[in-house]
């Protein structure tokens, strides 16, 4: 491929670009982002499924240099690829499904301070050179060394646009409780990545709430149709409070295992209103059904959610306005779980 | 891509056969795996039933992976691998 | 597709169903495998809104090709 003027042309006959233009990945650049990695280019992070393309520490970088991200950034990614390619994320499920997951990136610790990764207002959007290249060097690894081509491999009906980038920091400094990371083990001094197989976010209002139990109502009412109204034993989706909703649920004194079991709890329907052909032909897998002899009338209570502990919480976002989000995970039982994994400090 | 860029893709295609056939099912083991996938199940409940009809195996034999979205785990395959003939797989959709 | 390529490379015999909208991603996968020759049986998509008989009429159609993919 010849450098020059029309070299962006190429990378996208190559099929190597999400759609957008690719910085080229030139020696000089990628020895940089290798030299900021403290590792050497030959070192195997992982293989990539569904293809098993080898993430090399280089492989990585010459993606990183494509995606736009500084040198500095590449720490980050190679941690968030040794996630995703962690069995228990299903990379290969990710990448082939008809659904519409992409991995969410939720950065914790130190390291959102020294590479300003916004954790603030505009969480999800556009603005932040981070946030929008590190979540792109892990899409385009997908493409490149996974496989996952839109159309071929991966076979998503809608796919969601958070497959160009979609990465997140959670806003430690205003939230009431222990992080995401630290909830799973790491201390707050240790910069970590989290990855979630995850559907795009749905914003809930919730203006005039001055309690958790109200608050927490509302987002429960969102929470009851990730995926589908009658869909049950969800997995791992994402809970991200907003700073003013946080902040009112702290201050009635609830922790976040008080939310997940207030959140869980109310998320139980009958199996009479879960029966296919009730309110939509979709419902209980024969499966579960075959437990009830008269599903019709019978009164157990299903959960949405697996578990409590399916319900990941963290605080994110701006500082003004009555709002949080749901992230739906892609998660069903045996399907992708939420993979933390700490970022190596060059 | 050349010297200019670094390659930013990699491939482990290796060239494969596929398995020798035999003539005719007449005599072996045939395993239907379930990938687990809704429906599937009635699909090659259906298969059994005209295999056993028409082309006398030795044995048919049910396997069921944990789920469609993954690969069959190691154990699994092998414990297929050691105990069959042929091996009808679905259904994917 | 990776079950598939597994159990031919262990020298099993294997018939993969899929339906209809998976036969590229199905190609390109057995492909990226270096799995050339693999073929597919395949039936028409949809299939998770049919009913058990209509499911079992697609199993009386793909009967012959599904012995014949395992056979010489």
């Amino acid at each position: 491929m010849p450098a020059g003027d029309t070299d962006l042309d190429e990378f996208f006959a190559h099929g190597v670009s999400d759609g957008l233009p690719v910085v080229p990945p030139t020696r000089a650049r990628v020895s940089q982002a290798l030299e900021a990695s403290g590792r050497a280019g030959s070192e195997l992070i992982a293989e990539v499924p569904p293809n098993y393309g080898r993430a090399t520490v280089e492989k990585i970088a010459v993606n990183a240099v494509m995606a736009g991200c500084r040198p500095e950034y590449v720490p980050v990614v190679i941690a968030a690829i040794a996630a995703i390619c962690d069995p228990a994320f299903d990379l290969h499920g990710v990448s082939a499904t008809t659904n519409a997951p992409t991995p969410l990136l939720v950065i914790n610790g130190p390291i959102r301070g020294k590479l300003g990764v916004n954790c603030g207002a505009g969480v999800f959007g556009p603005g932040w050179r981070a946030n929008a290249t590190i979540g792109r060097a892990v899409r385009l690894v997908c493409v490149n060394l996974g496989g996952a081509r839109p159309g071929i491999v991966s076979m998503s009906t809608f796919a969601h646009p958070g497959r160009y980038t979609y990465c997140i920091g959670e806003h430690e400094e205003v939230s009431p409780w222990p992080s995401l990371a630290v909830e799973h083990g790491f201390t707050p001094d240790d910069s970590t990545v989290a990855v979630l197989a995850a559907d795009a976010p749905l914003t809930v209002y919730d203006q005039r709430s001055r309690t958790a139990p109200d608050v927490l109502a509302t987002i429960a009412g969102s929470l009851a149709v990730v995926e589908s109204h009658k869909m049950t034993h969800w997995g791992d989706t994402l809970v991200v409070l907003g700073p003013e909703h946080a902040r009112t649920i702290a201050d009635d004194g609830w922790d976040k295992a008080r939310i997940r079991r207030f959140l869980w709890e109310r998320l139980q329907r009958p199996v009479c209103e879960l029966v296919p052909g009730r309110d939509g032909g979709d419902g209980l897998p024969e499966h579960v059904l075959r437990k009830f002899p008269q599903p019709e009338t019978d009164t157990t209570p299903i959960p949405k959610f697996r578990e409590p502990d399916n319900l990941k919480i963290v605080v994110a976002g701006g500082t003004a306005g009555r709002f949080s989000a749901i992230v739906p995970g892609w998660s069903f039982a045996r399907g992708s779980r939420l993979v933390l994994r700490k970022i190596a400090s060059p | 891509m050349t010297d200019d860029y670094l390659d930013p893709t990699d491939s482990v295609a290796v060239p494969r056969k596929t398995a020798a056939r035999p003539a005719s099912l007449d005599g072996k083991v045939i395993t239907l795996l379930d990938i687990s996938k809704a429906k599937g199940d009635h699909l090659l409940d259906r298969l059994e039933a005209l295999l056993r009809e028409r082309a006398r195996p030795k044995a048919i034999v049910r396997k069921r992976k944990p789920t469609f979205a993954r690969p069959a785990p190691d154990d699994l395959r092998r414990e297929i691998v050691g105990a069959t003939d042929v091996l009808v797989e679905g259904l994917a959709d | 597709m990776h079950d598939g390529v597994f159990f031919e490379d262990h020298g099993i015999p294997t018939a993969t169903i899929i339906s209809s909208e998976f036969v590229r991603a199905a190609r390109a996968q057995a492909d990226a495998l270096g799995a050339t020759e693999y073929r597919t049986v395949v039936v028409p998509h949809p299939i998770q809104p049919l009913t058990r008989e209509e499911v079992q009429a697609l199993a009386d159609k793909v009967y012959d090709e599904v012995v014949r993919r395992v056979t010489t």
